[in-house]
Protein backbone atom coordinates (compact mmCIF):
# COMPACT_ATOMS: atom_id res chain seq x y z
CA UNK A 1 0.00 0.00 0.00
CA UNK A 2 2.76 2.66 1.03
CA UNK A 3 4.54 1.53 -2.22
CA UNK A 4 1.78 2.44 -4.71
CA UNK A 5 1.09 5.49 -2.54
CA UNK A 6 4.76 6.45 -3.07
CA UNK A 7 4.20 5.75 -6.80
CA UNK A 8 1.08 7.76 -7.31
CA UNK A 9 0.92 11.66 -8.35
CA UNK A 10 -1.18 12.49 -5.51
CA UNK A 11 0.61 10.57 -2.54
CA UNK A 12 3.80 12.34 -3.89
CA UNK A 13 2.68 15.72 -3.87
CA UNK A 14 1.14 15.20 -0.23
CA UNK A 15 4.89 14.07 0.47
CA UNK A 16 6.26 17.05 -0.66
CA UNK A 17 3.57 18.67 1.13
CA UNK A 18 3.96 17.51 4.44
CA UNK A 19 7.56 17.39 4.21
CA UNK A 20 7.01 21.70 3.30
CA UNK A 21 4.70 21.90 6.15
CA UNK A 22 7.54 20.72 8.29
CA UNK A 23 10.18 23.06 6.65
CA UNK A 24 8.16 25.74 6.99
CA UNK A 25 7.34 25.01 11.22
CA UNK A 26 10.73 25.08 11.62
CA UNK A 27 11.01 28.15 9.33
CA UNK A 28 9.00 30.01 12.06
CA UNK A 29 11.17 28.46 14.90
CA UNK A 30 14.35 29.99 13.31
CA UNK A 31 12.76 33.27 12.95
CA UNK A 32 11.87 33.16 16.55
CA UNK A 33 15.18 32.57 17.00
CA UNK A 34 16.63 35.64 14.60
CA UNK A 35 14.45 38.02 16.10
CA UNK A 36 16.40 37.75 18.97
CA UNK A 37 18.96 39.85 17.67
CA UNK A 38 16.55 42.51 18.20
CA UNK A 39 17.47 41.99 22.10
CA UNK A 40 21.49 42.67 21.87
CA UNK A 41 23.96 40.69 21.73
CA UNK A 42 24.17 39.46 25.09
CA UNK A 43 20.71 37.84 24.64
CA UNK A 44 20.95 36.55 21.17
CA UNK A 45 24.68 34.95 21.84
CA UNK A 46 22.90 33.19 24.84
CA UNK A 47 20.07 32.27 22.51
CA UNK A 48 22.81 30.60 20.33
CA UNK A 49 24.39 29.22 22.88
CA UNK A 50 21.75 27.38 24.15
CA UNK A 51 20.83 25.63 21.37
CA UNK A 52 24.50 24.48 20.83
CA UNK A 53 24.33 22.83 24.16
CA UNK A 54 21.11 20.46 22.99
CA UNK A 55 23.51 18.24 21.95
CA UNK A 56 22.47 14.98 20.76
CA UNK A 57 18.81 16.73 20.27
CA UNK A 58 20.29 18.87 17.88
CA UNK A 59 22.55 16.72 15.96
CA UNK A 60 18.71 14.34 15.25
CA UNK A 61 16.87 17.23 14.31
CA UNK A 62 19.62 18.44 11.95
CA UNK A 63 19.84 15.00 10.48
CA UNK A 64 15.99 15.35 10.41
CA UNK A 65 16.23 18.52 8.65
CA UNK A 66 18.11 17.80 6.21
CA UNK A 67 16.18 14.55 5.32
CA UNK A 68 13.30 16.93 5.02
CA UNK A 69 15.06 19.13 2.62
CA UNK A 70 15.70 15.80 0.23
CA UNK A 71 12.50 14.33 0.55
CA UNK A 72 10.77 17.70 -0.69
CA UNK A 73 13.38 18.29 -3.10
CA UNK A 74 13.19 14.82 -4.37
CA UNK A 75 9.59 14.28 -4.66
CA UNK A 76 9.04 17.39 -6.42
CA UNK A 77 11.78 16.50 -8.92
CA UNK A 78 9.54 13.48 -9.49
CA UNK A 79 6.25 15.27 -9.61
CA UNK A 80 7.63 18.21 -12.03
CA UNK A 81 9.46 15.48 -13.80
CA UNK A 82 6.06 13.12 -14.94
CA UNK A 83 4.08 16.95 -15.24
CA UNK A 84 6.89 18.06 -17.88
CA UNK A 85 6.24 14.81 -19.81
CA UNK A 86 2.49 14.97 -19.73
CA UNK A 87 3.09 17.78 -22.15
CA UNK A 88 5.41 17.30 -24.83
CA UNK A 89 3.62 19.32 -27.35
CA UNK A 90 3.70 23.14 -26.13
CA UNK A 91 1.16 25.81 -27.14
CA UNK A 92 1.75 28.13 -29.94
CA UNK A 93 -0.31 31.43 -27.63
CA UNK A 94 0.03 31.09 -24.20
CA UNK A 95 -2.41 32.62 -21.93
CA UNK A 96 -3.11 32.03 -18.55
CA UNK A 97 -6.74 33.15 -16.65
CA UNK A 98 -6.39 35.36 -13.79
CA UNK A 99 -6.91 32.16 -11.29
CA UNK A 100 -3.11 31.56 -11.74
CA UNK A 101 -1.19 33.95 -9.13
CA UNK A 102 2.46 34.83 -9.23
CA UNK A 103 3.39 33.02 -6.59
CA UNK A 104 2.29 29.86 -8.39
CA UNK A 105 3.76 30.72 -11.84
CA UNK A 106 7.25 31.55 -9.74
CA UNK A 107 7.54 28.86 -7.74
CA UNK A 108 10.30 26.57 -9.90
CA UNK A 109 12.12 30.11 -9.83
CA UNK A 110 11.75 30.60 -5.92
CA UNK A 111 12.19 26.73 -5.12
CA UNK A 112 15.67 27.01 -6.94
CA UNK A 113 16.43 30.58 -5.26
CA UNK A 114 15.77 28.95 -2.28
CA UNK A 115 17.95 25.91 -2.81
CA UNK A 116 20.92 28.38 -3.65
CA UNK A 117 20.39 30.50 -1.10
CA UNK A 118 20.38 27.41 1.72
CA UNK A 119 23.35 26.43 0.43
CA UNK A 120 25.26 29.90 0.79
CA UNK A 121 23.41 30.35 4.01
CA UNK A 122 24.70 27.24 5.64
CA UNK A 123 28.21 28.41 4.63
CA UNK A 124 27.88 31.63 5.75
CA UNK A 125 26.27 31.44 9.47
CA UNK A 126 26.55 27.03 9.79
CA UNK A 127 30.02 26.42 9.25
CA UNK A 128 31.62 29.06 10.00
CA UNK A 129 34.00 29.43 12.73
CA UNK A 130 32.59 31.23 15.60
CA UNK A 131 35.45 31.57 17.72
CA UNK A 132 37.29 33.76 14.63
CA UNK A 133 37.49 36.97 16.62
CA UNK A 134 38.63 38.79 13.41
CA UNK A 135 34.86 37.86 12.24
CA UNK A 136 33.27 38.83 15.40
CA UNK A 137 34.33 42.40 16.39
CA UNK A 138 32.08 45.36 15.47
CA UNK A 139 33.93 48.91 16.94
CA UNK A 140 36.55 47.09 18.71
CA UNK A 141 33.93 44.54 20.40
CA UNK A 142 34.13 41.20 20.08
CA UNK A 143 30.46 40.08 19.69
CA UNK A 144 30.54 36.88 18.99
CA UNK A 145 27.78 35.22 16.78
CA UNK A 146 25.62 38.33 16.92
CA UNK A 147 29.15 40.16 15.42
CA UNK A 148 29.44 37.73 12.78
CA UNK A 149 25.87 37.94 11.97
CA UNK A 150 26.20 42.00 12.22
CA UNK A 151 29.59 41.60 10.49
CA UNK A 152 28.07 39.64 7.60
CA UNK A 153 24.51 42.23 6.90
CA UNK A 154 27.45 45.29 6.52
CA UNK A 155 27.98 43.87 3.10
CA UNK A 156 25.31 45.22 1.12
CA UNK A 157 26.25 42.24 -1.38
CA UNK A 158 25.48 40.07 1.32
CA UNK A 159 22.25 41.56 2.81
CA UNK A 160 20.45 42.41 -1.00
CA UNK A 161 20.89 38.68 -1.91
CA UNK A 162 19.52 37.50 1.70
CA UNK A 163 16.43 40.09 0.70
CA UNK A 164 16.09 38.82 -2.48
CA UNK A 165 16.04 35.33 -1.10
CA UNK A 166 13.50 36.20 1.60
CA UNK A 167 10.99 37.87 -1.26
CA UNK A 168 11.54 33.71 -2.35
CA UNK A 169 10.55 32.62 0.60
CA UNK A 170 7.38 34.79 1.04
CA UNK A 171 6.59 34.27 -2.49
CA UNK A 172 7.17 30.31 -2.08
CA UNK A 173 5.30 29.92 1.23
CA UNK A 174 2.07 32.60 0.01
CA UNK A 175 1.72 29.07 -2.69
CA UNK A 176 2.74 26.79 -0.29
CA UNK A 177 0.31 27.44 2.65
CA UNK A 178 -2.66 27.41 0.06
CA UNK A 179 -1.64 24.26 -1.33
CA UNK A 180 -1.08 22.12 1.29
CA UNK A 181 -4.82 22.77 2.48
CA UNK A 182 -5.73 21.62 -1.03
CA UNK A 183 -3.81 18.70 -1.29
CA UNK A 184 -4.60 17.20 1.86
CA UNK A 185 -8.30 18.21 0.85
CA UNK A 186 -8.84 20.55 3.62
CA UNK A 187 -10.37 22.99 1.24
CA UNK A 188 -14.32 23.07 0.71
CA UNK A 189 -14.75 25.67 -1.70
CA UNK A 190 -16.20 28.19 0.93
CA UNK A 191 -12.56 28.41 2.37
CA UNK A 192 -10.49 28.32 -0.83
CA UNK A 193 -11.07 32.35 -0.92
CA UNK A 194 -9.75 32.96 2.88
CA UNK A 195 -7.14 30.07 2.64
CA UNK A 196 -6.08 32.17 -0.38
CA UNK A 197 -5.57 35.59 1.33
CA UNK A 198 -4.42 33.70 4.23
CA UNK A 199 -1.65 32.15 2.66
CA UNK A 200 0.17 35.23 1.19
CA UNK A 201 -0.59 37.50 4.54
CA UNK A 202 1.82 34.56 6.25
CA UNK A 203 4.13 34.44 3.64
CA UNK A 204 4.62 37.85 3.15
CA UNK A 205 5.02 38.00 7.09
CA UNK A 206 7.55 35.87 7.46
CA UNK A 207 9.72 37.32 4.60
CA UNK A 208 9.10 40.81 5.62
CA UNK A 209 10.43 39.71 9.63
CA UNK A 210 13.16 37.79 8.39
CA UNK A 211 13.92 40.84 5.62
CA UNK A 212 13.82 43.29 8.53
CA UNK A 213 17.26 41.84 10.49
CA UNK A 214 19.43 43.16 7.24
CA UNK A 215 17.81 46.19 7.15
CA UNK A 216 18.06 46.77 11.04
CA UNK A 217 22.14 46.41 10.77
CA UNK A 218 22.63 48.31 7.63
CA UNK A 219 20.62 51.35 9.54
CA UNK A 220 22.20 50.74 13.10
CA UNK A 221 26.15 49.59 11.88
CA UNK A 222 26.44 51.26 8.54
CA UNK A 223 27.29 49.70 5.56
CA UNK A 224 30.87 48.38 4.72
CA UNK A 225 31.14 49.79 1.60
CA UNK A 226 30.97 53.77 3.42
CA UNK A 227 33.82 52.79 5.35
CA UNK B 1 -28.18 42.26 -43.30
CA UNK B 2 -26.09 41.05 -40.08
CA UNK B 3 -23.23 42.74 -39.27
CA UNK B 4 -20.33 40.53 -40.77
CA UNK B 5 -16.42 40.12 -39.86
CA UNK B 6 -13.52 39.06 -41.64
CA UNK B 7 -10.86 37.31 -39.64
CA UNK B 8 -7.76 35.09 -40.53
CA UNK B 9 -7.07 32.00 -39.12
CA UNK B 10 -4.00 30.04 -38.47
CA UNK B 11 -4.98 26.71 -37.77
CA UNK B 12 -3.49 23.51 -36.56
CA UNK B 13 -2.96 21.06 -39.80
CA UNK B 14 -2.25 17.42 -39.22
CA UNK B 15 -2.93 14.66 -41.55
CA UNK B 16 -2.65 11.56 -38.66
CA UNK B 17 -0.60 10.92 -35.82
CA UNK B 18 2.27 10.37 -37.50
CA UNK B 19 2.06 13.71 -38.81
CA UNK B 20 4.45 16.26 -37.17
CA UNK B 21 1.86 18.94 -38.09
CA UNK B 22 2.09 22.46 -38.79
CA UNK B 23 0.03 25.98 -38.89
CA UNK B 24 -1.47 26.97 -41.75
CA UNK B 25 -3.27 30.66 -42.71
CA UNK B 26 -7.00 31.00 -43.70
CA UNK B 27 -8.73 34.17 -44.18
CA UNK B 28 -12.22 34.18 -43.88
CA UNK B 29 -14.30 36.57 -45.10
CA UNK B 30 -18.13 37.95 -44.25
CA UNK B 31 -18.84 35.63 -41.51
CA UNK B 32 -21.77 36.82 -39.76
CA UNK B 33 -21.44 38.08 -35.84
CA UNK B 34 -24.48 35.87 -35.13
CA UNK B 35 -22.44 32.35 -36.43
CA UNK B 36 -20.97 30.37 -33.59
CA UNK B 37 -17.46 29.73 -33.62
CA UNK B 38 -18.00 26.07 -35.33
CA UNK B 39 -20.42 27.54 -37.62
CA UNK B 40 -17.32 29.82 -38.39
CA UNK B 41 -15.35 26.85 -39.27
CA UNK B 42 -18.09 25.55 -41.30
CA UNK B 43 -18.05 28.40 -43.41
CA UNK B 44 -14.18 28.12 -44.18
CA UNK B 45 -14.52 23.81 -44.56
CA UNK B 46 -17.10 24.63 -47.29
CA UNK B 47 -14.91 27.26 -48.78
CA UNK B 48 -11.80 24.42 -48.77
CA UNK B 49 -14.12 21.57 -50.07
CA UNK B 50 -15.14 24.36 -52.81
CA UNK B 51 -11.20 24.89 -53.65
CA UNK B 52 -10.48 20.98 -53.66
CA UNK B 53 -8.62 21.55 -49.90
CA UNK B 54 -8.99 18.94 -47.31
CA UNK B 55 -11.40 20.88 -44.68
CA UNK B 56 -10.77 21.18 -41.16
CA UNK B 57 -10.93 18.36 -38.84
CA UNK B 58 -12.86 19.45 -35.70
CA UNK B 59 -14.97 17.02 -32.65
CA UNK B 60 -18.86 18.12 -32.41
CA UNK B 61 -22.05 17.07 -31.84
CA UNK B 62 -24.69 18.74 -29.74
CA UNK B 63 -23.70 22.22 -30.60
CA UNK B 64 -25.66 22.93 -27.69
CA UNK B 65 -22.71 22.65 -24.97
CA UNK B 66 -23.64 20.28 -23.38
CA UNK B 67 -22.22 16.90 -24.39
CA UNK B 68 -18.67 17.89 -24.35
CA UNK B 69 -17.47 16.86 -27.85
CA UNK B 70 -16.17 19.78 -29.11
CA UNK B 71 -13.26 21.63 -28.00
CA UNK B 72 -9.83 23.72 -29.58
CA UNK B 73 -7.52 25.52 -27.89
CA UNK B 74 -8.46 29.16 -29.26
CA UNK B 75 -5.90 31.66 -28.63
CA UNK B 76 -4.01 29.96 -25.72
CA UNK B 77 -7.54 29.47 -24.21
CA UNK B 78 -9.17 26.34 -24.10
CA UNK B 79 -13.50 27.04 -25.52
CA UNK B 80 -11.83 30.31 -26.33
CA UNK B 81 -11.63 33.21 -24.05
CA UNK B 82 -14.87 33.49 -22.60
CA UNK B 83 -15.72 31.89 -18.98
CA UNK B 84 -17.99 28.67 -18.70
CA UNK B 85 -18.16 28.10 -22.64
CA UNK B 86 -18.06 25.64 -24.70
CA UNK B 87 -16.31 26.06 -27.97
CA UNK B 88 -19.50 25.28 -29.70
CA UNK B 89 -21.51 28.29 -27.93
CA UNK B 90 -19.08 31.22 -28.31
CA UNK B 91 -20.26 33.16 -30.62
CA UNK B 92 -17.99 35.49 -33.42
CA UNK B 93 -19.50 38.66 -31.93
CA UNK B 94 -16.75 38.62 -29.22
CA UNK B 95 -14.44 38.78 -32.30
CA UNK B 96 -13.47 42.31 -34.34
CA UNK B 97 -13.24 42.61 -37.83
CA UNK B 98 -9.10 42.40 -39.07
CA UNK B 99 -8.46 39.65 -35.89
CA UNK B 100 -6.22 36.75 -36.04
CA UNK B 101 -7.17 33.69 -34.07
CA UNK B 102 -4.97 31.02 -33.37
CA UNK B 103 -6.55 27.36 -33.73
CA UNK B 104 -4.67 24.60 -31.90
CA UNK B 105 -5.67 20.75 -30.88
CA UNK B 106 -5.82 20.11 -26.57
CA UNK B 107 -2.16 19.24 -25.95
CA UNK B 108 -1.42 16.46 -23.66
CA UNK B 109 0.42 13.10 -24.16
CA UNK B 110 -3.04 10.96 -23.09
CA UNK B 111 -4.75 13.16 -25.67
CA UNK B 112 -2.82 12.30 -29.11
CA UNK B 113 -3.89 14.16 -32.14
CA UNK B 114 -6.01 12.02 -34.59
CA UNK B 115 -6.46 14.77 -37.56
CA UNK B 116 -5.91 18.41 -36.85
CA UNK B 117 -8.34 19.56 -33.99
CA UNK B 118 -9.22 16.19 -33.43
CA UNK B 119 -7.82 14.58 -30.32
CA UNK B 120 -8.54 10.73 -28.80
CA UNK B 121 -9.74 11.52 -25.18
CA UNK B 122 -10.55 7.77 -24.47
CA UNK B 123 -7.65 7.85 -21.89
CA UNK B 124 -11.02 9.67 -20.10
CA UNK B 125 -13.78 6.35 -21.17
CA UNK B 126 -10.20 3.88 -19.03
CA UNK B 127 -10.23 5.95 -16.12
CA UNK B 128 -14.30 6.17 -15.68
CA UNK B 129 -14.34 2.25 -16.49
CA UNK B 130 -12.49 1.85 -13.33
CA UNK B 131 -14.51 3.77 -10.75
CA UNK B 132 -17.36 5.45 -12.83
CA UNK B 133 -19.93 3.08 -11.67
CA UNK B 134 -22.02 2.39 -8.61
CA UNK B 135 -23.31 -1.44 -7.15
CA UNK B 136 -26.95 -1.73 -6.84
CA UNK B 137 -28.77 -4.59 -5.81
CA UNK B 138 -31.05 -6.72 -8.55
CA UNK B 139 -34.52 -7.65 -8.23
CA UNK B 140 -37.47 -4.72 -7.94
CA UNK B 141 -36.37 -1.49 -7.84
CA UNK B 142 -36.46 0.53 -4.92
CA UNK B 143 -38.86 3.60 -4.26
CA UNK B 144 -37.51 6.53 -4.57
CA UNK B 145 -37.55 8.16 -1.66
CA UNK B 146 -36.16 4.70 0.09
CA UNK B 147 -32.43 6.28 0.37
CA UNK B 148 -32.32 9.59 2.32
CA UNK B 149 -29.28 12.47 1.02
CA UNK B 150 -28.85 15.12 2.39
CA UNK B 151 -29.68 18.65 0.65
CA UNK B 152 -25.73 19.77 0.34
CA UNK B 153 -24.70 16.70 -0.80
CA UNK B 154 -26.87 16.34 -3.34
CA UNK B 155 -26.20 19.73 -4.21
CA UNK B 156 -22.17 18.94 -4.46
CA UNK B 157 -23.05 15.89 -6.14
CA UNK B 158 -24.53 17.39 -9.14
CA UNK B 159 -22.23 19.81 -9.67
CA UNK B 160 -19.76 17.60 -9.76
CA UNK B 161 -21.79 16.02 -12.39
CA UNK B 162 -21.88 18.31 -14.48
CA UNK B 163 -18.80 17.61 -15.58
CA UNK B 164 -19.22 16.87 -19.54
CA UNK B 165 -15.86 15.18 -20.06
CA UNK B 166 -14.57 18.08 -22.21
CA UNK B 167 -11.05 17.56 -21.49
CA UNK B 168 -10.87 21.46 -21.18
CA UNK B 169 -9.24 21.68 -18.04
CA UNK B 170 -6.46 18.92 -19.03
CA UNK B 171 -6.11 21.42 -21.73
CA UNK B 172 -5.51 24.55 -19.93
CA UNK B 173 -3.70 22.74 -16.94
CA UNK B 174 0.02 24.28 -17.38
CA UNK B 175 0.79 20.09 -16.50
CA UNK B 176 -1.89 18.51 -18.31
CA UNK B 177 -3.02 17.05 -15.29
CA UNK B 178 -6.86 15.49 -15.57
CA UNK B 179 -7.38 16.06 -11.75
CA UNK B 180 -10.26 18.61 -12.04
CA UNK B 181 -11.84 15.58 -14.37
CA UNK B 182 -11.30 12.52 -11.88
CA UNK B 183 -11.61 14.73 -8.99
CA UNK B 184 -15.39 15.63 -10.95
CA UNK B 185 -15.84 11.83 -11.13
CA UNK B 186 -14.60 10.64 -7.34
CA UNK B 187 -17.00 13.84 -6.03
CA UNK B 188 -20.31 12.79 -7.92
CA UNK B 189 -20.30 9.36 -6.12
CA UNK B 190 -17.92 9.58 -2.82
CA UNK B 191 -21.02 12.45 -1.83
CA UNK B 192 -24.08 9.72 -1.91
CA UNK B 193 -25.07 6.86 -0.43
CA UNK B 194 -25.10 5.05 -3.65
CA UNK B 195 -21.34 5.32 -4.14
CA UNK B 196 -20.09 4.19 -0.61
CA UNK B 197 -19.92 0.37 -1.60
CA UNK B 198 -16.79 0.91 -3.96
CA UNK B 199 -15.74 4.39 -2.16
CA UNK B 200 -12.22 3.27 -1.37
CA UNK B 201 -11.29 0.96 -4.81
CA UNK B 202 -13.34 4.06 -6.89
CA UNK B 203 -10.39 6.74 -5.70
CA UNK B 204 -7.60 3.84 -5.73
CA UNK B 205 -8.09 2.86 -9.32
CA UNK B 206 -9.31 6.04 -10.97
CA UNK B 207 -5.65 7.42 -9.37
CA UNK B 208 -3.92 4.71 -11.08
CA UNK B 209 -5.47 5.02 -14.11
CA UNK B 210 -5.06 8.80 -14.28
CA UNK B 211 -1.39 8.50 -13.29
CA UNK B 212 -0.94 5.29 -16.04
CA UNK B 213 -2.35 7.35 -19.04
CA UNK B 214 0.40 9.81 -18.43
CA UNK B 215 -1.09 12.83 -17.04
CA UNK B 216 0.40 15.52 -15.02
CA UNK B 217 0.28 16.10 -11.71
CA UNK B 218 -2.12 19.00 -10.29
CA UNK B 219 0.19 22.18 -8.78
CA UNK B 220 -2.65 23.87 -7.63
CA UNK B 221 -2.55 26.61 -10.71
CA UNK B 222 -6.46 26.43 -10.94
CA UNK B 223 -6.61 26.59 -14.62
CA UNK B 224 -9.02 24.22 -15.37
CA UNK B 225 -11.52 25.72 -12.84
CA UNK B 226 -11.01 28.71 -15.09
CA UNK B 227 -11.33 26.99 -18.32
CA UNK B 228 -14.22 24.32 -17.06
CA UNK B 229 -16.82 25.13 -19.18
CA UNK B 230 -19.68 23.75 -16.43
CA UNK B 231 -17.59 25.66 -13.43
CA UNK B 232 -16.37 22.39 -12.20
CA UNK B 233 -15.02 23.93 -8.73
CA UNK B 234 -11.28 23.06 -7.54
CA UNK B 235 -12.57 21.67 -4.24
CA UNK B 236 -13.21 18.64 -5.91
CA UNK B 237 -9.65 18.04 -6.38
CA UNK B 238 -8.97 19.09 -2.40
CA UNK B 239 -12.10 15.94 -2.22
CA UNK B 240 -10.03 13.79 -4.78
CA UNK B 241 -6.84 13.99 -2.67
CA UNK B 242 -8.97 13.65 0.66
CA UNK B 243 -10.64 10.62 -0.84
CA UNK B 244 -7.49 8.89 -2.23
CA UNK B 245 -5.65 9.73 1.64
CA UNK B 246 -8.48 8.45 3.22
CA UNK B 247 -8.54 4.82 0.88
CA UNK B 248 -4.12 4.82 1.45
CA UNK B 249 -4.31 4.14 5.11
Amino acid sequence: MLAKFLKSSIGRKQIVAVSGLLLMLFLVFHLSVNLGIYLGPHTYNLLAHRLEQLGPVRVVAEAGLTGLFLIHIFFTFLVVKASRRARKIGYAVQSSSAQRSLSTRLMPLTGTVLLVFIISHLIDFKFIDVNNTLLAVVEEHNLGLYGIVVNSFRNPFTSTWYMIAMIAVGSHLSHAIDSVFQTFGLNDGDTHRGLHKSSVIIGTLIALLFGSIPLYVLLTHGSLLQQ
Amino acid sequence: MDKTISLTLKVWRQKNAEDPGKFELYPVKDISIDASFLEMLDVLNEQLVLEGQVPIAFDHDCREGICGTCGAVVNGRPHGRLSKTTLCQLHMRHYSDGDTIVIEPFRAKAFPVVKDLVVDRSSFDRIVRKGGYVSVRTGQAPDAHATAVSKPDADLSMDAAQCIGCAACVAACPNASAMLFVGAKVSQYALLPQGQVERKIRAQAMVSQMDAEGFGACSNEYECEAACPKGISVSNIARLNREFLRSSI
